[in-house]
């Protein structure tokens, strides 16, 4: 149902204020009406009543004449002697007081009822008494309406001895204005219901008598006085309608009016701030329009500012889905808009990406937490964004990977850009992140204006390309930190999609790819081999993967687990195809990964279950109890109840303390090649540190494992200092069939 | 003799509650009209007294009711008959206004009627006491036939039957009278009369009353045969001129009430008692 305007409200309010009005009217006119009747019926009622009581009293003075006459002396005189007769009756009775009006007429009747002899005389009667008296008849005459009273006449007091009868004949109408004042009967209305020359017995003559109240002035007076009353106030009320009908229209319908062109106004400006019109033309402002004036504007100015804080709120949540929570640079998303917008606008002439690496950071990240890695990135987006001009935007597009797009640049300028952005990388002190060494990056640059053959139009693409290529290029150990791409680099595809990680993906889907070296360790009390450590290559196309080749894309690529448990599946291959001797101990590298990883683990206690006549140590770094100290911890005791050696790897080439030492679940420790050649250098204190850090991990209980043993002096001075294992060079290179060496 | 003296003392008794108890006696005449009067039996012995009332009034009138009760209380029995004046059963005094058709005569032969009733009842010593014109009756009465049952004649307040025309008037009016009277004619005339101002009559009747003038009652006093009294107001304004001079010059002897008027109301009607009385116990010496 469509909504009613306010002004067809109003005028329907109008309509049926007036409705309720002329209702209202008729029904007071009514009631007035109704009044006046019941007034009208109850002046007919008390008329009636003043009637019967003026009949009554007729019919008592009628009786009281009658009898009086009947009683009187000369009555009885004029029955016993008639010779006067007529003049008594003509005069005499007339004269004697005894007959109350004067139209009355008497006439004396014998014992027999008739009449006695003489002319009737100017009042005559009937000639014989009707029915037997004591009677009183109506009898409608020509022109009268007359009552007759006719007594009987005796003798004696005792009403025995009949002289005759009396007859008394009244004027009806004449006495009943005699008898008593009528206030409201109207006797002029007075009609009788008797044909002329009938009789009726009075005791019924009430019923035959219609009369109608006498007109009552006030009564009128007062029904007009009403009514005009009425009508003045019905036209009061009318009057006072239009004048609040107008009042309405003025004061709240335009008002209102105004407010919703004012609202619909807003509706279509959203943005526009309305300025309250209208209200101050009004002759007697209302209140609570006003209120509500004031609390739309407020509203108004509210919505303006909520909108505001809205566009506020839209941006950030704009700048924050583009904004790097961690550093505040623009995030990858906020890259590939910008480079979009960039293409879009063909800006891309003299236009310089700019790809920024943090060299290890997996391997910060993975020793001293990952508060202090992002702590480290932090730093870097700081130092790079002070290094940047101020309009130059820095995107992370990745976990250490950051970039910026320098516009209307050349090769200078993005060297001086890039250079800057180093030396704030080399000038931090990353100490107060917690890092004891320096943080480097790796810069690789591409420049659209430096490639002659595509200056016309180079692809977003391709710029990324030459960037990645120009930084991995700068990545490369003993390079510069700081690459410009030059065709010189080669392909792309060659470098970035390079045949070691190509390696790395298919070994970890097929582990025949991996050729597994085992390099022995000796005993030193009797300087037997006791196990071998099962070291891993792959060979792809023809070619052999080295290790440092293939560690730093399963780090990159975080595929340590997968990796992990296809070098297991490799060791148990060359067990099961006697690559292995049987008896052949093994010690087998766990990533950090690996070790909190379910399916290695199972694999890993799968294949101790299935050697258990073979000594298999399983060595792990300290980073794998730094990162998850817990399970990491669970999961070693696991693999020691499944019958394994746990020996810590590497140990003294990382950044852990000591303390993590004393809580490691590990049977051996394995000093790094870096610790124990430090046995050999010239520095006194050096050598002594290490000595004592050995002596002091043998006192704990652990058994010693010195890497990296090439001469006979390193392993007597490994000997000396109390070593139960060596392995180096000096035992022997590894070797891929430890069967047939064995 | 004791149980002698017991019945005597209670008829004594059973008479004197007789003599205070009024009753109503009835008369027919031999016309068929009916009288009516008022009877009071009294001591046997005493003389009866017979009170006619004045004119056009009734024995209920005032002093003549009070004076009959008085009698009555004093052992004489009363008889006050009410005069019909030409209306069976008269109850009511007659208005001068009525249609008069009675006369002198009339009352006279009712008065007589009364007196045979007496004399039946074996009352042999009757008193006629009459007020007023009444005593025109009680005269006429004596004068027309003289009775040896009436003792006394008392007279009350006397006044002649008075045509009010004037006295050079009145002879031709009288002679006018008595040559309608003396025909056929039965007109009503209208004359004032007495204490009427209009008194309608046929002349005859009217004439029965009005030829007793003063001369003619004092005649008629002087010729009743047994003593008369005349009880007399001092003060009585119905009285003709010289009326109670001519009437102590007459054979009626004269008692005279000072300050007592026509009617002897008031105090004055304990001295008409003590008159009566004193007039009754003479007559029953």
């Amino acid at each position: 149902m469509k909504p009613l305007s306010i002004r067809h409200l109003a005028l329907l309010h109008l309509l049926l204020t007036s409705l309720i009005l002329l209702a209202m009217g008729l029904y007071f006119w009514q009631e007035i009406r109704q009044t006046r009747l019941r007034f009208q019926s109850y002046e007919d009622q008390t008329a009636r009543q003043e009637l019967a009581e003026g009949v009554q009293i007729v019919m008592g003075r009628m009786r009281a004449m009658g009898d009086s006459l009947a009683q009187w002396d000369e009555t009885r005189q004029q029955l016993s002697f008639r010779e006067y007769y007529t003049l008594w009756r003509d005069e005499r009775v007339h004269n004697s007081g005894l007959l109350a009006t004067k139209t009355a007429a008497v006439a004396l009747y014998d014992e027999s009822g008739r009449i006695l002899p003489g002319s009737n005389g100017p009042r005559p009667m009937p000639t014989s008494v009707p029915g037997k008296p004591p009677t009183s008849l109506l009898i409608r005459d020509a022109g009268h309406e007359n009552l007759y009273y006719y007594t009987p006449v005796y003798a004696d007091s005792a009403a025995t001895l009949l002289l005759g009868y009396l007859g008394l004949r009244l004027d009806f109408r004449n006495e009943l204005e005699q008898a008593r004042a009528y206030r409201y009967a109207d006797l002029d209305s007075l009609r009788i219901d008797l044909p002329v020359g009938k009789s009726l017995d009075t005791g019924r003559i009430l019923a035959h008598l219609r009369i109608r109240a006498q007109d009552n002035p006030q009564l009128q007076e007062f029904q007009r006085l009403l009514e005009s009353s009425t009508i003045r106030l019905a036209l009061a009320l009318l009057i006072s309608t239009l004048i609040a009908a107008v009042l309405l229209e003025r004061m709240l319908v335009r008002p209102l009016r105004h407010l919703s062109g004012e609202i619909d106004a807003l509706r279509e400006k959203t943005h526009s701030r309305i300025a309250p019109q209208g209200l101050e033309a009004l002759p007697l402002p209302v209140q609570e329009l006003e209120n509500v004036w004031r609390s739309f504007n407020d509203y108004q100015s509210r919505l303006a500012e909520l909108h505001l804080d809205l566009q506020r709120s839209s941006q950030d949540f704009f700048d924050q889905a583009r904004r790097d929570a961690l550093t505040g640079a623009y995030n990858r998303r906020a890259f590939d808009e910008h480079w979009r917008e960039a293409a879009r606008d063909r800006r891309l002439d003299n236009v310089a990406l700019l790809l920024f690496d943090c060299d290890h950071f997996k391997a910060i990240n993975d020793t001293y937490g990952h508060n202090v890695g992002d702590a480290v990135i932090q730093a870097i987006a700081r130092c790079l964004q002070q290094a940047l001009r101020v309009d130059d935007r820095l995107y992370r597009i990745g976990g250490d990977e950051f970039a910026t797009v320098l516009i209307d640049t050349d090769v200078r300028h993005s060297q001086t850009v890039a250079e800057r952005c180093l030396e704030h990388i080399l000038s931090h002190d990353f100490r107060q992140n917690g890092l004891s060494e320096p943080v480097t990056i790796s810069i690789g640059v591409a420049i659209a204006q430096d490639i002659p053959e595509t200056r016309e139009r180079i692809s977003l693409s391709e710029l990324q390309k030459r960037a990645d290529l120009a930084m991995y290029t700068a990545k490369r150990p003993g390079g510069q930190k700081i690459v410009f791409y030059t065709p010189a680099l080669g392909n792309v595809e060659s470098l970035v999609a390079s045949r070691p990680i190509n390696a790395v993906f298919r070994a970890i889907q097929d582990p025949d790819l991996l050729e597994m070296t085992y390099q022995p360790v000796v005993r030193l009390h009797d300087l037997q081999k006791e196990y071998s450590e099962a070291l891993v290559r792959i060979r792809f196309e023809g070619q052999l993967i080295q290790p440092r080749e293939i560690f730093p894309i399963i780090q990159d690529r975080n595929l340590d687990a997968e990796f992990d448990l296809a070098i297991l599946r490799a060791i148990h291959r060359d067990m099961d195809d006697g690559t292995l001797a049987p008896a052949q101990g093994v010690s087998i590298n766990l990533s950090a990964a690996g070790v909190i990883n379910a399916r290695v683990m199972d694999a890993l206690v799968a294949l101790l279950e299935a050697e258990r006549n073979r000594k298999i140590v399983v060595e792990i770094t300290e980073t794998t109890l730094i990162t998850q100290m817990e399970l990491a911890t669970v999961n070693i005791r696991r693999l020691r109840q499944a019958g394994a050696l746990v020996a810590l790897d590497d140990f003294g080439s990382g950044y852990s303390s000591l303390r993590y030492l004393a809580s490691m679940p590990v049977d051996l420790v394995k000093f790094d090649i870096s610790m124990v050649r430090l046995l050999e250098s010239d520095d006194a204190r050096q050598r002594h540190m290490i000595e004592e850090i050995a002596h002091m991990v043998l006192s704990a209980g652990y058994e010693l494992v010195a890497e990296g043993i090439e001469t006979e002096a390193l392993l007597d001075r490994v000997m000396r200092l109390g070593f139960s294992h060596a392995q180096g060079y000096y035992f022997g290179r590894p070797v891929e069939d430890e069967a047939a060496q064995a | 003799m004791a149980k002698l003296l017991s019945w005597s003392l209670a008829l004594l008794l059973g008479l004197a509650g007789l003599s205070a108890r009024a009753e109503t006696m009835e008369l027919t005449l031999p016309n068929h009209g009916v009288l009516q009067a008022d009877f009071r039996p009294g001591t046997p012995g005493k003389p009866v007294v017979l009170l006619v009332h004045g004119f056009l009034q009734t024995h209920a009138y005032p002093t003549l009711h009070r004076l009959a009760d008085s009698l009555a209380g004093e052992g004489y029995t009363v008889l006050a008959p009410t005069l019909s004046l030409g209306i069976p059963r008269r109850a009511q005094s007659l208005a001068c206004e009525a249609i008069h058709t009675h006369a002198l005569g009339d009352g006279v032969a009712e008065l007589r009627a009364w007196v045979a009733w007496l004399k039946a009842r074996r009352f042999a010593n009757i008193v006629l006491a009459g007020h007023s014109m009444g005593n025109l009756y009680t005269l006429s009465y004596m004068t027309q036939r003289p009775d040896a049952a009436i003792s006394r004649l008392i007279g009350i307040s006397i006044v002649e039957g008075s045509l009010k025309i004037g006295e050079a008037a009145r002879p031709a009016l009288l002679r006018r009278l008595r040559a309608q009277a003396a025909g056929p004619d039965r007109r009503l005339v209208k004359e004032q009369f007495s204490f009427c101002k209009e008194y309608r009559a046929p002349a005859a009747d009217l004439l029965s009353y009005a030829e007793w003038g003063p001369d003619r009652i004092l005649a008629a006093i002087d010729q009743v045969k047994v003593p008369v009294s005349m009880i007399m107001g001092s003060q009585d304004d119905r009285l003709g001129k010289d009326w109670l001079a001519r009437l102590k010059r007459s054979h009626a002897r004269v008692r005279i009430i000072e300050g007592a008027n026509h009617f002897m109301d008031g105090p004055h009607e304990f001295d008409l008692m003590d008159l009566v009385l004193a007039e009754l116990k003479d007559a029953g010496r």
